[in-house]
């Protein structure tokens, strides 16, 4: 083995906080050798991120190092001079951030800001910086390079964006990259196409890469190496291969445990198939915008967008339905169309009843029919107590018979598996799992009869996704809920599902059972969807998934009403 | 942006004119001031009065003598003093021009100083420089204008002599005489809106250098001074257009007081002469002057901050 070219050794990382210092990270030791990928794995708050700042040296105000180095080649990072480093960073040691969007100032073009990256660690003329900009970017595969440099990002999509972040680090030469999860911004299908472009960007200049990122499944599928990270301290390290066959340390068995594998299901009995559906929907569609009197008069063009293509889904009683897709699918204005958030066409049946249109529903619907949202931090309203959070929902629908108040949200909580104490906090003063399971609460008591989940365990670290799946699937057991579970996540829709909707670009694609999907789905796009899904199993080699992502759905082009 | 926007924007500047000038005319009409008198005395006869009503057209009904007045301003006339029979028009838009010099150099002066005032700020922030600059803008905010007005004065021109206490040299004659005669104004007008520009710049500086791509820009390895100036301070000053185009209200306001403590012979002290002449052709053209370089100030932060934010699609 050769000398490492990236070496942590026995880092140690605290923030002074006024409650006093707060350990981050504890005698963390991470060496990656040249042209080796090392995963480090961790939820939030495992201190995966504050590593990364700390090798770029990039630290927060109140960071105080307990000892340890970090050594790039021969230089210790932790004592270069701040002349030296600044020439290190971009140069042999970049780094690939998260969101895209973010990286990038929307205010300069993309060329000014590739291109200045470019002349400061290839000391190049501003021609000659140009063109090895335009050069790096047909590498990522952009197309028509030259024209992409006067864009501004807003005037790229989020894969584009990525891709031409990482034109720009590999253009500087790096010794060694690091990816603070690269793709957990991007729409699966352009994630898969990111992470085959670095792949082979890898083989092609033996970078060495340290790649952090929740995701155990995309980690051990890329890696050569995974670092599992709990609490700041490595709990286990193995080669990527054998860390889903065999864990070692507990924390990491309760991980791999928690990563939904669609091979797995989660729910065996079917629904109730004889009945009459719980809901019927038909022909319902969203277009957003609208076009005016005076446009139509002045022959403009039609400038409405369709959300949501007219569309039919039955839901039985006690059914879960999963709509998957990617960002901008449809899926979420689904959810407002059915809860009367949004104006659409078309006809809703509920339990055998037509449902008048938005503004007019019947409370009796508004009940039976509740919505959980993505971000409990959006969705609960920052200055009620959870008491009253919870409280709202039984005052406004009724208290069951022979229950208090504080009875009823005491039991709506041990339902949700939390402490009746809890009533008394905010929801600043609860953890993100717990928010959730409160939003919950909310929802069931109105006891509905469908709970419509938009993307709810999205936010959520893996372990406490899965806990709230559980969660989920009990409150159906006892009440027969029936589901409408909106989600971008194929694997776990496949563990919980008994259908599932696949949707693109407000087109529903294709409808099938669960069984259906692990047969293999008819559609090409639900294929290109599974094909660029990871899933948490150790292959030796990765077969190339580009191929089947580019297909897109044959006869549904993206499109305007027109 | 397209010209349709721009069709649409100066429409609506035309609407907001409109608009002021109703709101003139009427005020002008419930003032107790009869023209006539004002013109010839409290002595004069009842004959001579209507005379004069019916020659200046104050017998016709009110919206005919609306109508009368914006269609002559339309056509560039904005009728005749009536203290000294002058064309109104030949006596503000000198005085304009004069209170428009005094408003860019209060606002050159100002924008030199708040912005880097802002970013030192910004970058020092929770330090000792931080508060320095916090505690001086905010004895600048605090602080009326007259108070500065008389403050400057005092010391410039009185207790040191290096400058002119009042008055004013045109351009023309001598541009070290205007200049003298500029400081002490400018230093005044731009004092109140330092504090404010560089409490904006500030705050908006600390959001932006705490933004992921300032992050980025730094782990590209770029040197602290290009991420500061190219890369955060231009995003931070979007914001701060908009409010300098709202300051540009305060700064007309700023300026009547100043000119009448400094004796200049602008906009506002003729606005100040109208008023206290009752001649109300020259209160109602000053004031809709001022309202319509209002308007034109926001349409310009607008057009450069498209400019300088391409998201920013004015459709």
């Amino acid at each position: 083995m050769s000398l490492p070219l990236l070496s942590v050794s026995d880092y140690s990382l605290s923030y002074l906080t006024p409650r006093g210092p707060l350990e981050v990270l504890e005698h963390v030791d991470i060496d990656v050798t040249q042209g080796e990928v090392v995963g480090v794995v961790g939820e939030s708050g495992s201190g995966k991120t504050s590593l990364a700042w700390a090798i770029m040296r990039y630290l927060a105000r109140n960071a105080v190092e307990g000892g340890g180095s970090i050594r790039l080649g021969a230089d210790d990072l932790t004592t270069l001079e701040p002349r030296r480093l600044c020439a290190l960073r971009g140069g042999r040691l970049g780094m690939v951030f998260q969101d895209p969007s973010a990286a990038l100032n929307p205010t300069l073009t993309l060329g000014s800001q590739l291109i200045e990256m470019i002349r400061r660690h290839r000391r190049a003329s501003r021609t000659e910086a140009r063109a090895l900009a335009i050069a790096a970017l047909g590498d990522v595969d952009l197309k028509q390079p030259e024209a992409m440099l006067a864009r501004f990002p807003h005037q790229l999509s989020g894969g584009e964006k990525q891709r031409a972040l990482i034109a720009g680090a590999f253009a500087c030469r790096p010794a060694c990259l690091i990816f603070d999860e690269p793709t957990t911004a991007l729409d699966v299908i352009n994630a898969a196409q990111v992470l085959d472009l670095f792949a082979r960007l890898r083989e092609d200049t033996g970078v060495a890469a340290l790649y952090i990122s929740h995701d155990l499944a995309l980690v051990s599928r890329i890696a050569d190496r995974v670092c599992v990270l709990e609490k700041g301290r490595i709990v286990e390290r193995s080669p990527a291969r054998e860390i889903f066959a065999a864990p070692t340390h507990p924390y990491t068995r309760r991980l791999v445990a928690a990563v939904p594998d669609p091979r797995r299901r989660l729910l065996d009995e079917s629904p109730d198939k004889a009945s009459q559906p719980l809901l019927s929907m038909r022909g319902i569609g969203v277009d957003y915008g609208r076009h005016s009197w005076l446009a139509r008069w002045l022959d403009r063009p039609d400038r409405r967008f369709r959300a949501l293509a007219p569309m039919d889904l039955d839901i039985a009683p006690g059914e879960i339905v999963g709509v998957v897709g990617e960002s901008g699918s449809g899926k979420s204005t689904l959810a407002k169309a059915l809860t009367g958030l949004v104006d659409h066409p078309g006809e809703i049946d509920f339990d055998g009843q037509r449902v008048a249109t938005r503004g007019r529903l019947r409370d009796d619907y508004r009940r039976r029919v509740q919505l959980i949202f993505q971000h409990p931090d959006a969705s609960l309203n920052p200055r009620h107590r959870v008491t009253e959070l919870i409280g709202r929902s039984y005052r406004l629908f009724g208290l069951p018979e022979g229950e208090t108040l504080a009875q009823a949200v005491a039991r709506s909580l041990r339902e949700v598996r939390l402490e009746p104490a809890l009533a008394r906090r905010y929801p600043h003063e609860l953890s993100g799992g717990q928010k959730q399971r409160v939003a919950i609460a909310r929802a069931f008591a109105a006891r509905p009869d469908l709970v419509i989940c938009d993307e709810i365990t999205a936010a959520l670290d893996v372990s406490v996704q899965a806990s709230v799946i559980e969660l989920l699937l009990s409150l159906r057991r006892h009440h027969g809920t029936a589901y409408l579970f909106i989600t971008h996540d194929i694997n776990l829709i496949q563990q919980i599902a008994h259908r599932i909707a696949v949707m693109y670009r407000g087109d529903l694609v294709e409808l099938l059972s669960a069984e259906a999907m692990a047969a293999g789905p008819a559609h090409a796009y639900t294929r290109a969807l599974l094909a660029a899904t990871p899933l948490p199993v150790s292959r030796p080699s990765v077969p190339s998934v580009v191929s089947h992502a580019t297909a897109q759905p044959q006869g549904t082009p993206p499109h305007d009403v027109r | 942006m397209t010209a349709a926007y721009l069709g649409r924007r100066l429409l609506t500047i035309v609407y907001t004119l409109l608009v002021v000038s109703l709101l003139v005319f009427g005020m002008t009409q419930l003032l107790p001031a009869d023209a006539a008198v004002t013109l010839l005395g409290a002595s004069a006869t009842p004959q001579s009065l209507a005379q004069v009503r019916a020659q200046l057209g104050l017998d016709q009904p009110a919206w005919l003598q609306y109508w009368h007045w914006l269609s002559g301003i339309a056509a560039g006339d904005f009728g005749r003093s009536m203290r000294t029979g002058q064309d109104v028009a030949a006596m503000m838009f000198p005085a304009l021009g004069r209170s428009l010099l005094l408003a860019l150099l209060a606002l050159v002066l100002m924008l030199a100083v708040a912005i880097p005032l802002g970013i030192v700020a910004a970058l020092h922030r929770g330090r000792a420089m931080d508060l320095v600059v916090a505690m001086v803008s905010y004895i600048g905010i605090s602080v009326p204008e007259f108070v500065t007005a008389t403050v400057v004065a005092l010391l410039f021109a009185d207790f040191l002599g290096w400058l002119p206490a009042t008055g004013y040299v045109p351009v023309t004659e001598s541009i070290g005489g205007w200049l003298a005669h500029m400081v002490l104004p400018t230093l005044t007008v731009s004092m109140i809106l330092v504090a404010h520009v560089s409490r904006m710049v500030r705050s908006e500086m600390v959001d932006v250098l705490a933004s992921d791509y300032v992050r980025a820009a730094h782990l590209k390895g770029l040197s602290p001074r290009r991420v500061v100036l190219h890369h955060a301070l231009r995003n931070a000053l979007l914001p701060t257009i908009t409010i300098v185009a709202l300051d540009v209200g305060y700064l007309l306001g700023g300026i009547i007081v100043v000119e009448e403590i400094f004796a200049i012979p602008g906009i506002g002290r003729a606005l100040i002469v109208a008023v206290q002449n009752r001649d109300l052709p020259a209160i109602q053209a000053g004031v809709l002057i001022i309202a319509a370089t209002y308007a034109l100030a926001n349409f310009l932060a607008d057009l450069a901050y498209a400019w300088l934010d391409r998201r920013i699609q004015y459709a």
